[in-house]
């Protein structure tokens, strides 16, 4: 969220409220205001598609607000009428009513002329998994499972320890030209790919996620993600074809120690 | 007297322990702080041989050296511990040393990690190397194109920069291929037309400092105050060949420009494409697209050759044209390639005979398979080199067949090799095994929806077109269908593809020309986008079927040769909204007259 914007917003609402704003000016200040916030409130983009369905609930709503009422009704359309029949207003009538159809036939020039965007894949960025997948022959079923050698931080530090050294040396190996060297998401091949490299030092993706969920992204790679998810776009490799699952496993613990997140326990109901 | 010396010796005493333990706390921390971030590259014993260092080009730097390329200091002396700061704040472009901001390091970490790296290499304990001379940087002054042609060509003549860099700074120049650096491993020289992949940086001042002090442990020499007969004239000069190179890569980037496009627009072009005419993408916007090396399926290719292809497209009523260009060190147009061969390939048949966790346990036995036995073996044998179509003959596609290939010693990979003095032929065009190649991909069938085949050569499913020229027969496309990089098959029917292709300065050119309609295939129809990506094989670099620089999906769009005109659509919405609006001005003054009467 931009604070600041939502503020702002928040801060001419309340000096409308408190100058008794006519119910005309309180309409178009309910109007704009929450264009504003949608529009530039939020530090990710609203897509447009939603902000347009939004302003639409946000107009019903003041018909609706309006028109309940008779004093509210005689309140919103006293202004206009003012302003349509009286003398004193005729220059900024007669410029509004034409810069009304200027506007609307620069809207139309804007849109002939336009190169259109490309089309553009929503992709759905953490699809659900299957139920379980098939890694080297052995079955795994995604939703209990857990990493095998999680447990030696409790039971054996330095076999566990070891398991990490081996992770820090396959993602050196392998997962850097991508996800980064800081595991950033930002690697020296990331500017050539579409859709970017995940980030695992971003709190919303490994932190999220238990590790059989990483093992199952990891052995299946792009290949193996649902339509939803963009199989044939992105790069993700599946692991599979090149490591064993205890080689998979191991570079997991190495994720989340170098990251300094927790993976999510299997929850037990 | 003696009081105040009593006083002194009594304070010293005091404040030594505590400054030797607070070293002692920063020693610690730049130790904890090399182990986390540098160590699996730079190795902990900093000597560059970190577990990633065998799939790495260039290497990471050997901190015990006490060489660095990126400096404030002249040629021959250590960095000061600002260049080293600068280093690891900014990172290294177009490598894998990333930029260490604020969100990873703090200011006290980074200066306790310089100083760490620093006791790696004796050389700054060395009394004599002890302050060294450091260069100033001048205020630039504006970008002058005209002192670019004029002065900084003759500069960068005079000073045979074209020695190494080519003529046209395409990193084509005759000595590229034979450059080693000081610890004898093949290096690529610097492409000038790319200044956003330049290891320091691309602004005008970054040119400046590396033409200054040159990069120490390349052949890169260092230019200070050499360029002129005093050190102004010297500064002069260096700011117009500074210019000169920014122009060859069509002059400084602005503010937020980014070197890389993601739709290349297709311009109508009269009503006949010929590809002899040389004007015929005078007006077609280039449009540039970044290649990563292919890792994804086996057959990787840990350093590709090609960093981008630049892309120009036009169109007639009946024909559309694509014209594709990079810059290649040297032209190989000998020998055969193809998008179906077996690439030289060692981990593909690891992971097939399940032994790829075996070879990563070797790799702990100093042995790293990748770049490492290739570097340490003077005869050259190297994995990479393998011979596939001997392999192929001698044991019906046999993988074992690379053990042969390290007694082979001309199998090596080029940047994985160490002995780069080995004498090669110059410039120009060579004959050899591998030769270049290119391939245009698009979708066999126009894309319902945003399904698009997989972009690794297709799947079952969505199966791509290939637009493949062996640029050994650079008059002869060869159409594949791809339905994965394993299932590939010459494409049966559809439109045949033209292509002229060329070599000159440093630069292949190839210009494909297709129907624009298609039966049953693909057509480039006016006013649509189309999925398009890029493949290139270096020859040189022994790149061959999957082991090739490719490209992710971007679009094409076909621009429509007539725009229906806007005025009519414009005059009627605003006549229709002004004839509403004095409508309602009559009909609000109608009512509040009656009212008023």
């Amino acid at each position: 969220m931009n604070w600041w914007i939502i503020l702002a917003v928040v801060a001419v609402m309340l000096a409308a409220r408190w100058r008794k704003a006519g119910m005309l000016a309180w309409a178009v200040a309910w109007l704009l205001g929450m264009w504003v916030a949608m529009r530039y409130g939020f530090v990710v983009p609203v897509p447009a598609s939603v902000i347009k369905i939004y302003m639409g609930i946000v107009v019903l709503s003041l018909i609706a607000y309006v028109l309940t009422d008779k004093d509210r009704i005689a309140e919103f359309w006293g202004p206009i009428e003012a302003f349509v029949t009286e003398p004193r207003y005729r220059l900024l009538l007669a410029a509004t009513v034409l810069l009304i159809p200027a506007a609307v036939a620069y809207q139309i020039y804007a849109g002939m002329t336009a190169i259109p965007n490309a089309p553009f894949f929503a992709r759905t960025v953490h699809p659900a998994p299957p139920d379980s997948i098939t890694v080297h022959g052995s079955e795994l079923a995604l939703g209990t499972a857990d990493n095998p050698y999680r447990e030696l931080e409790e039971t054996s530090p330095e076999e566990f320890e070891q398991r990490l050294e081996n992770g820090r040396k396959i993602y050196f190996q392998n997962c850097f030209y991508c996800h980064g060297d800081l595991m950033g998401g930002a690697g020296m091949y990331a500017h050539a790919l579409n859709p970017i490299p995940t980030n695992f030092q971003d709190p919303g993706t490994i932190a999220m996620f238990r590790e059989a969920f990483l093992f199952w992204r990891i052995s299946k790679g792009a290949p193996g993600l649902p339509e939803e998810g963009g199989p044939w776009q992105s790069a993700m490799p599946a692991w599979e074809s090149f490591l064993t699952e205890e080689e998979m496993w191991d570079v997991i613990i190495f994720l989340y120690d170098f990251t300094d997140y927790k993976p999510r326990a299997v929850e037990m109901h | 007297m003696c009081g105040t010396s009593y006083l002194r010796v009594a304070l010293v005493l005091l404040v030594l322990p505590v400054a030797a333990q607070a070293q002692d706390a920063t020693d610690e921390l730049g130790q904890q702080v090399y182990t986390k971030w540098c160590a699996h590259c730079h190795g902990e014993e900093g000597d560059g041989n970190g577990v990633a260092a065998s799939r790495l080009k260039p290497l990471p730097r050997d901190f015990t050296s006490g060489k660095y390329k990126i400096r404030m200091t002249t040629t021959g002396n250590i960095p000061t511990d600002q260049d080293l700061t600068d280093a690891i704040r900014r990172g290294l472009y177009g490598t894998s040393m990333p930029a260490f901001t604020a969100a990873y390091l703090s200011d006290a970490e980074v200066a306790a990690v310089v100083g760490y790296i620093k006791s790696f290499s004796d050389w700054f304990e060395d009394p004599e190397r002890q302050n060294p001379e450091t260069i100033t940087i001048p205020d630039p002054p504006p970008y002058d194109p005209e002192a670019a042609r004029t002065t900084g060509r003759q500069v960068y003549e005079e000073t045979g920069c074209a020695r190494c860099h080519g003529e046209l700074g395409r990193g084509d120049g005759p000595s590229a291929p034979t450059l080693v650096d000081d610890w004898g491993n093949n290096i690529k020289v610097a492409d000038l037309t790319m200044p956003w992949t330049f290891r320091g940086g691309g602004t005008r001042r970054d040119i400046f400092r590396s033409m200054s002090t040159g990069f120490y442990g390349t052949p890169m020499p260092g230019f200070h105050d050499n360029l002129g007969a005093t050190p102004e004239e010297s500064q002069q000069r260096m700011w117009a060949i500074v210019d000169y190179m920014l122009s060859l890569a069509g002059g400084p980037m602005e503010e937020g420009e980014t070197p890389y496009a993601n739709v290349l627009r297709s311009v109508p072009f009269g009503d006949e494409i010929d590809l002899e005419n040389a004007e015929l993408f005078a007006e077609a916007p280039p449009a540039t697209f970044p290649l990563f090396g292919q890792i994804v399926e086996p057959g990787r290719n840990f350093y590709p050759s090609a960093v981008a292809v630049t892309a120009q497209a036009v169109h007639s009523e009946s024909e559309i044209a694509f014209r594709l260009t990079w810059n290649d060190m040297r032209a190989e147009t000998g020998g055969t390639n193809g998008p179906d061969l077996i690439a030289p390939k060692w981990d593909e048949h690891l992971a097939e005979i399940g032994q790829a966790g075996a070879a990563s346990g070797d790799t702990d036995e100093g042995g790293d398979f990748w770049g490492e036995e290739a570097t340490e073996d003077d005869e050259g044998g190297d994995f990479w080199g393998a011979e596939e179509e001997e392999a192929a003959d001698e044991g019906g596609g046999d993988f074992w067949g690379e053990e042969a290939a390290e007694e082979d010693a001309d199998g090596d990979d080029f940047w994985g090799e160490e002995d780069g003095a080995e004498e090669a032929p110059l410039s120009g065009t060579l004959d050899t095994e591998f030769s270049d190649a290119f391939a245009l991909q698009f979708p066999l069938q126009k894309p319902e929806g945003v399904r698009q085949p997989y972009f690794l050569f297709g799947d079952a499913q969505n199966p791509v077109d290939l637009w493949f020229v062996d640029l050994a027969k650079p008059s002869k496309t060869v159409r594949y269908q791809g339905r994965g990089s394993a299932a590939m098959s010459p494409a049966e029917g559809g439109e045949d593809v033209e292509v002229v292709a060329g070599y000159d300065q440093g630069e292949w050119s190839v210009i494909f020309k297709r129907k624009r309609k298609s039966r049953g295939g693909l057509s480039f129809d006016e006013d649509s986008f189309l999925p398009i990506a890029f493949s290139v094989w270096d020859g040189f670099n022994r790149e061959r079927g999957n082991k090739r620089g490719l490209s992710s999906w971007y679009q094409v769009y076909v621009e429509p040769s007539e725009r229906p005109s806007p005025v009519g659509p414009m005059v009627r919405a605003g006549a229709t909204v002004l004839g509403l609006e004095l409508l309602f001005i009559a009909l609000v003054r109608r009512r509040k007259g009656k009212k008023n009467s």
